[in-house]
């Protein structure tokens, strides 16, 4: 009888922590949600505590673009003190991964997102952000045509941040100190590396490791060789046929810079970070990258003699290629939409509002250095600005077109895996370019 | 207490946590991935059933059975290049007493304590063709050439140096063991009738360790199938797909190619290959203890 007793009082022990352990986080949780989707209802109604959660690809929260999303983000709760802004932020890779997760889940108020086919078709079919109304932002001074990738069918369902420009920035003293100039041909690049070569130093520092930097290469060449491509881009990837022959051609330029040691060794194996101090710490003479880089001209862990003297320049032209040296590859990345099912949509709302006001993105990124906004700047100009802000405006000043969207965010994301894994291949020699094309249009289907 | 074990309740309460562990943190994944494996799921939205098509593309998917053959490799690395040094080094170890045991069993183990992420980085440095540690060691012995340690050729060598390095401390702890578990007496024996060092590690240590050796090795193996983490830091599967290994490729599959569906028929066909690389390790050692 006794063991009895303590037999059901142990089953009873273990049932009921079993049931606490598994169940009561699933009750607490339960009313923690219904409880805060009711208070917070009644928040947005009365004014009182609302928390707004921000899911953010900036991790560094110090430095350049994630330092002006968190400066607004400051400025709004300091304007709203019944307003609590959590921001939880990845980096991209981690970022993309988790908001699949968080679509199947339930998706933060406001969040990051990219306005290119390769991210955001699969998640406007999902249905998890929320339209906004386009004739609220006419006043904003977006640049015109930066809204379009972040559109559907007409429907707006986000902003964008940036309006990204690929170049090569070059150490404009080393360049002086040899008498090297700034190529205005694809030949004269070469020979330009060749010569940098020679003299011991890598030519170019390349972000091989990661695929996109040479897909947004070839994407620069193709806009030179044919003046602009993007609808035979979206074409190809329709029909998955890179027949074309200046997908070749442009191939072939790419696998000619690679050969003639244009970048670094072992570049299809660097990361962003490894090219990148190859450039900032003078053993590379030039660093392919985005104007989101542009605040190298400002931080101080970048030795003075290197920072004050980076300059950018955009893909020279290539021979017989129909585009002009004011061709440029540019487009709209990244920005911000809303949750479809937030439940402080309308906060949510006009917290991205409050983001995209001129005199905050726009102004805070001008202050900071961090790359072209998709908004009008000019207003913020002080007179101040570094060498390279100006090399970038009058880069953007000149452009008589830009490439839009690189040929790797054109397609679905298995595309887009593709040819950022193969490109690796066909530039370092150990595929073909007949074999590359053939792969990436198989990848379309 | 014995009739409070011989009581239902009791028997039920205690087994029914591991039951519950079991269904829901392992079968319920492995039948959902089942599932998934036959839909064209991208991870987002509806799911549509797609039969065996999953499948069939995975027969024809060279990058899949080039992550194979590379996890093979490894899983062969292991065999026969770890755990031969790591048994060496632990019978060596043993023999070494005092101090220096334990001063070098620490060494050895460096490695396992620390992260993967850094493991990574700091290969990556070492391997790097302009600053690596690597080539300048190589200049300092006259070489001036520099090596691309990471080409397309050279790469999954690499991987495997590193791989095989990363997890030797923990093959060399399991052997240490077992070697220090083997009775003393035996050896005392075999010294007094004369046996040298040689015959006494063939004769008495190495069929004494044969329980060890089999988890060890199958252990390795398996570890050997699912390497993705210091893969995906290290190169990612690049340079193209030099270095893809299975477990790489259906996260990159299923995670940023969006391919959630073709992902989970990758992790269903990786579930029966471990199964049945598991029962054929056990069938050869449990011949071999015939």
């Amino acid at each position: 009888m006794k063991n009895r007793i303590l037999a059901t009082l142990m089953a009873v022990t273990m049932a009921a922590a079993l049931l606490t352990g598994c169940g009561s986080n699933g009750s607490a949780d339960g009313d923690q949600s219904a409880a805060g989707s009711a208070s917070k209802q009644q928040n947005t109604v009365s004014g009182e505590s609302i928390t707004l959660k921000v899911f953010s690809n900036l991790p560094d929260r110090k430095n350049g673009q994630g330092l002006v999303e968190q400066l607004i983000i400051d400025d709004y709760m300091d304007e709203n003190p019944n307003v609590t802004i959590e921001v939880e932020a990845l980096d991209e890779e981690a970022y993309k991964t988790k908001f699949k997760a968080y679509s199947m889940d339930g998706m933060p108020d406001v969040v990051s997102i990219w306005g290119q086919p390769s991210f955001l078709d699969e998640v406007l079919e999902a249905e998890v952000l929320a339209q906004l109304d386009e004739s609220d932002y006419a006043d904003f001074g977006f640049i015109s045509g930066s809204l379009d990738g972040f559109m559907k069918d007409g429907k707006l369902y986000g902003l964008p941040r940036n309006t990204d420009i690929m170049t090569f920035y070059y150490n404009e003293k080393i360049f002086q100190d040899n008498g090297w100039e700034v190529p205005e041909t694809y030949d004269e690049l070469l020979t330009l590396g060749a010569a940098i070569r020679d003299a011991g130093m890598i030519p170019v520092a390349m972000d091989g490791g990661d695929g996109w930097p040479m897909a947004i290469y070839l994407t620069d060449l193709l806009l030179k060789i044919t003046g602009g491509c993007s609808d035979d881009i979206s074409a190809a990837i329709t029909s998955g046929d890179f027949s074309n022959p200046f997908f070749k051609e442009a191939t072939e330029l790419l696998v000619k810079a690679a050969d003639a040691g244009l970048f670094q060794d072992g570049y299809d194996s660097q990361d962003y970070g490894t090219a990148k101090n190859l450039f900032t710490n003078g053993q590379a003479a030039m660093y392919y990258m985005g104007s989101w880089e542009s605040s190298m001209a400002l931080n101080e862990d970048i030795d003075e003699e290197i920072r004050t003297n980076i300059r950018a320049f955009t893909m020279p032209v290539v021979d017989g290629g129909q585009g002009k040296s004011t061709d440029v590859a540019a487009w709209n990345g990244g920005g911000y939409a809303v949750s479809a099912n937030s439940e402080v949509k309308e906060e949510a709302i006009k917290f991205l509002n409050y983001m995209f006001q001129p005199d905050k993105l726009s102004k805070y990124g001008w202050e900071n250095g961090v790359g072209m906004s998709a908004q009008d700047q000019t207003p913020f100009m002080t007179g101040e600005e570094t060498a390279l802000q100006m090399n970038f405006i009058d880069i953007l000043d000149r452009a008589t077109s830009v490439s839009g969207t690189p040929i790797n965010d054109c397609g679905p994301s298995a595309f887009k895996t593709a040819i950022e894994s193969e490109i690796q291949s066909v530039s370092n020699g150990s595929k073909s370019v007949d074999d590359f094309l053939t792969m990436i249009g198989a990848a379309c289907k | 207490m014995k009739r409070l074990y011989s009581n239902k309740m009791v028997i039920i309460t205690l087994v029914l946590p591991a039951i519950l562990v079991f269904l829901f943190a392992i079968l319920a994944p492995i039948c959902l991935s089942v599932y998934y494996g036959f839909t064209s799921y991208s991870g987002m939205g509806e799911a549509a059933f797609v039969g065996v098509d999953n499948y069939k593309a995975l027969m024809k998917d060279e990058t899949f059975w080039l992550a194979l053959r590379n996890s093979l490799l490894l899983a062969v690395g292991f065999i026969c290049i770890q755990h031969p040094l790591a048994m060496i080094v632990a019978a060596v170890l043993d023999k070494l007493q005092g101090r220096a045991e334990g001063f070098f069993r620490c060494v050895y183990f460096i490695p396992n304590v620390i992260s993967v992420a850094v493991i990574a980085y700091l290969w990556k440095f070492i391997y790097n063709p302009d600053f690596g540690l690597l080539n300048n060691v190589l200049k300092l012995f006259g070489y001036q050439g520099k090596i691309n340690w990471f080409s397309t050729e050279n790469a999954i060598w690499s991987v495997l140096v590193v791989l095989i390095w990363h997890g030797f401390g923990w093959g060399m702890l399991i052997y240490y063991t077992g070697i220090k578990n083997i009775d003393p007496v035996l050896y005392e024996a075999a010294s007094i009738d004369g046996a040298n060092q040689k015959t006494i590690f063939f004769r008495i240590t190495l069929p004494l360790m044969k329980p060890v050796i089999q988890v060890n090795v199958t252990m390795a193996v398996i570890a050997a199938l699912k390497q993705m983490e210091t893969v995906y830091l290290l190169t990612n599967g690049g340079p193209g797909n030099s270095t893809q290994f299975t477990a790489n490729y259906l996260y990159q599959q299923a995670f940023k190619a969006f391919k959630y569906g073709y992902g989970n028929a990758i992790g269903v066909v990786f579930i029966i290959l471990c199964l049945a690389v598991t029962v054929c390790l056990n069938k050869v050692f449990a011949e071999k203890e015939v």
